[in-house]
């Protein structure tokens, strides 16, 4: 046998390895309400934008890093069929989140990512469509809708149920009033309250809008729902009560990930890992997997 | 954007944390050179208190009115604020609970009469928090150089440091410490800060919680594991009340009426 | 699996020819317990059941920086060290094995991928001790995971080898060992007898994935959960426990950031807890009870055996007495004089 010098091995590949962030530019921001800022960015790199931003699914996240302050997941709110950046809507809530908003358009922050499962699109072809989003989960929610929209013939009917505090908790107004206009699938907005008094659609809880859901064929329905966990269990009813199968339910969840690719724990529920296994989950992983939300 | 600037402060403390920066010989100057320090009177009587601040860290307890009015002045001049040592993060031994007697009557029995030190009207030592909002603390009494570059870095790079949320054991396992707890040592390592790297136990003396106590801290179950291993529970309510603060004390005068039913005079 | 047999005498030589290598790391004594420590294998001492701290110490850096930024750029600052690392036992290697498919599973991890690629892995026979369970876990051998595996024998070790550089390693020292004779492998047999009779713990582990499922909402949790001090330490010295922090720290002495992962534990009141402070798991019991079910249920589930290998380092470093023993005598029904069972903690 001929003798290796060195049996162990030290080599560092550098392009290997999934933890090192790639760093982008802001292109754009602006705030969707006083809390939530919009930021569309892209990679600097010019040869990954194309490759990064064409192969993420809708329901995907990234981590975004902050050098100093650190790294957090946020879910992509852009859609892959429009490429060349990213866009995310991010509300003001600790430590990472306050420097982000100290940012400015040209500043940098650094990605990596895409991570999660993100929403059974190919699964979905063929299929109705019921969205149903609530405040903040229009960020993860517009991702898959104007997915849908943009392959608009792979679907059957399209419902897209929006409900926010009020008027000016609603997240892409002008872009879902917009959308009121079309023909080819139903959106619907309600307010809980409107103190403006110029709000020209409903006002009530998201579930009410459920009256409008008419003519979808159930055995063949897929139901998305985002939004505060309080509000799952009302929309969850509702599907139930339409007779949606609890398969074709899926929610996406969010917990604390310090690395995206199922090590780290933090986002351990049960024996899943939600940046693994989720952050999409069906109704019925919610029932078995306790904890979950 | 120039560099930050900064001013360090002692209140009612033995200034050891003011020393230990001073102690930070070999990166003195390195210290200098990132911040531009605007008062920072143990090193230097020159100071200029006219201008806005960007880091204020304040060492000491609150403990008369000349402290209050000071620290509402620092406050009102400075972006963040870090309060620096046990005394400024917790309120220092001087605060430790000592029984269910008002302060005024401990004050008394001190010294001698009510009115007895005139510089200042005393208050109850309290820390920072007690009264001004505090952005970020560096507990341990007294502070560390490390964990003190630590977060000297961060704020020069204009970000609010955060400290760990957990006890000291990790740090002392991280050291492959053997457990002075299951020796039958007393040791507050299980409800105390973690960040001073676990010194204490790592020479073998048990941890008497200068980084005070954890947020989460299971003191209850901590009193019934000592008592367990054949201590007393006025000594072990000794031991927690040394850097208890403030807060623990409330909890401990409460949780002591509950098993004794009355006060830990 | 090839065998040879080595002198006992033949053992300190052979390991210091390994620091070729790289550093050879070994248990030694530290206090009343053993550590992993690079000394010369003359202090090594074959007796330690347990370290404090199980090997995976090597692979996961308790802390380490894995990302520098400078100018602009993050680098990798993978820091891979050659070692050989003696004294492994059955049940340290299982855990290793989980290790090294939770690593390397779906995401490669290139810090553990790098470390592991850059050691030597040496097995050692035990003999177990009051606290040991390997039996209980199906852990108490091992077929693969190392590099060489020794057991030791009354006046030799048997040598297996257990990789094609483990194979090299022994080749160049052939001096040092010799081919095995029936009489070697009928001395065996008998030590695995008295070995398999040494095993204390009376408990049994068979359907335990179901019982934990089902006692999801068993007041065990909160009773346990009153006298647990999440302190972390049973995390910490768990060889199968993976869980991680990533930090970012600001080093003024050389101006550059350093990304820093350090171990980190599910007991810690802030691993759930989101931005804005929801915390999905306020209560120390569901911490708790989510290290239990995610040990012996969840990676059930997932690898098809519990994460629990039967080193019985938790039952010898919790200082309330929970631990993974003491939790399935209270799932099974069976009285145990834990402490957490006999001191009822008066919560406020």
């Amino acid at each position: 046998m001929k003798e290796r010098v060195d049996i162990l091995k030290c080599e560092v590949h550098e392009e290997e390895n999934p933890y090192v962030p790639e760093r982008a530019r802001i292109i754009r921001k602006y705030d969707l309400t006083n809390d939530v800022r919009f930021f569309q960015v892209r990679l600097c790199n010019h040869e990954k934008v194309m490759e990064w931003t064409t192969k993420y699914k809708p329901g995907q996240f990234m981590m975004l890093s902050i050098p100093n302050v650190g790294e957090a997941p946020f879910s992509i709110t852009s859609t892959p069929t429009r490429p060349g950046i990213f866009e995310f809507c991010i509300r003001k809530v600790g430590r990472l989140t306050g420097k982000l908003f100290e940012l400015r358009e040209n500043d940098f922050v650094w990605l990596r990512g895409p991570f999660g499962n993100g929403f059974p699109v190919e699964k979905m072809r063929g299929k109705d469509l019921l969205f149903v989003a609530g405040g903040l989960g229009a960020a993860p929610l517009r991702s898959v809708l104007l997915y849908a929209l943009d392959y608009r013939e792979r679907f059957g009917k399209i419902y897209y149920l929006y409900g926010a505090k009020n008027p000016d908790e609603m997240l892409f107004k002008d872009e879902f009033f917009g959308m009121k206009e079309r023909q080819d699938f139903d959106c619907y907005l309600t307010v809980d309250s409107d103190p403006t008094g110029e709000w020209p659609y409903d006002i009530g809880v998201v579930t009410t809008l459920f009256k409008y859901v008419k003519d979808i064929d159930v055995e063949n329905t897929v139901a998305v729902v985002c939004g505060p966990p309080v509000m799952y269990k009302f929309v969850v009813q509702e599907f139930m009560k339409l007779g949606i199968h609890e398969e074709n339910i899926y929610m996406t969840l969010e917990r604390k990930m310090k690395c995206g690719m199922g090590k780290c724990g933090q986002c351990v529920v049960g024996h899943k890992y939600t940046c693994i296994d989720g952050p999409v989950f069906t109704l019925w992983d919610v029932k078995t997997i306790r904890n979950l939300i | 954007m120039g560099k930050p600037k900064i001013g360090i402060y002692g209140l009612t403390g033995c200034a050891g944390d003011q020393l230990n920066i001073l102690n930070c010989e070999d990166e003195l100057l390195k210290i200098f050179d990132i911040f531009e320090v605007k008062s920072f009177v143990m090193a230097s009587r020159a100071k200029d208190e006219s201008v806005p601040l960007d880091v204020a860290f304040v060492e000491g307890s609150v403990s008369t009115e000349k402290d209050l009015e000071e620290l509402k002045k620092v406050r009102e001049k400075s972006r963040i604020l870090v309060a620096i040592g046990h005394c400024a993060v917790f309120g220092g031994v001087q605060s430790m609970y000592m029984g269910c007697e008002a302060w005024m009557e401990r004050y008394k029995k001190v010294y001698g009469k009510e009115d007895a030190v005139t510089i200042s009207p005393p208050l109850e030592p309290r820390p920072l928090s007690a009264y001004v909002k505090v952005d970020a603390v560096l507990p341990g009494c007294p502070i560390e150089k490390e964990p003190f570059l630590k977060m000297a870095g961060l704020l020069a790079q204009g970000v609010i440091p955060k400290n760990p949320d957990y006890p000291v054991c990790a740090e002392c396992k991280w050291k492959e410490n053997e457990c002075l707890l299951l020796k039958g040592e007393m040791c507050l390592g299980p409800i105390t800060n973690s960040g001073c790297g676990a010194i204490c136990p790592s020479h073998n003396i048990g941890c008497i919680g200068c980084w005070g106590p954890i947020e989460e801290e299971n003191f209850a179950a901590g009193i019934a594991l000592l008592e367990s291993k054949g201590y007393t529970l006025d000594a072990v309510i000794k031991r927690f009340s040394i850097f208890g603060g403030t807060e623990r004390g409330e909890k401990l005068a409460k949780y002591i009426e509950s098993v004794k039913g009355g006060c830990n005079g | 699996m090839r065998v040879f047999k080595m002198e006992k005498g033949n053992l300190v030589p052979f390991l210091r020819s390994l620091e070729e290598f790289g550093e050879v790391w070994g248990p030694v004594k530290k206090g009343n317990s053993f550590v992993y420590a690079h000394e010369d294998p003359e202090k090594f001492d074959l007796s330690a059941i347990r370290t404090l701290i199980p090997a995976k110490k090597f692979f996961l850096p308790k802390v380490a920086t894995i990302l520098k930024f400078k100018n602009g750029a993050w680098t990798d600052n993978r820091e891979c060290k050659k070692r050989v690392i003696f004294g492994l036992h059955p049940c340290d290697l299982h855990a290793l094995n989980i290790y090294h498919e939770f690593y390397t599973r779906i995401y490669e991890d290139p810090y553990y991928t790098s470390n592991r690629e850059a050691t030597l892995i040496i097995g050692l026979s035990c003999l177990p001790d009051d606290n040991c369970f390997c039996n209980l876990t199906d852990t108490s051998t091992i077929e693969e995971g190392f590099d060489l595996f020794f057991t030791e024998l009354d006046d030799k070790f048997l040598v297996w080898v257990g990789s094609p550089r483990g194979d090299e390693v022994l080749a160049k020292r052939k001096d040092m060992v010799e081919d095995i004779t029936q009489n070697d492998i009928k001395e065996y047999i008998e030590w695995r007898k008295k070995r398999e009779k040494m095993f204390k713990v009376d408990l049994s582990f068979t359907g335990l994935p179901e019982i934990v499922s089902a006692s999801y909402d068993s007041d065990i949790w909160d009773k346990m959960g009153a006298a647990c001090l999440s302190c972390g330490t049973c995390t910490m010295v768990c060889p199968s426990c993976t869980c991680f922090d990533v930090e970012d720290e600001y080093d003024i002495r050389n101006d550059e950031l350093n990304r820093k992962r350090k171990w980190y534990s599910c007991f810690f009141r802030e691993y759930s807890m989101v931005a804005g402070g929801h915390n999905f798991r306020e209560a120390r019991a569901e911490r708790l009870r989510l290290w239990y079910t995610h040990k012996l249920v969840g990676f059930m589930s997932e690898y098809g055996e519990p994460a629990c290998v039967g080193c019985g380092r938790c039952v010898v470093s919790c200082p309330v007495g929970i631990n993974v023993l003491s939790v399935v005598r209270a799932l099974t029904g069976e009285k145990n004089d834990a402490f957490w069972a006999k001191t009822e903690v008066k919560q406020l």
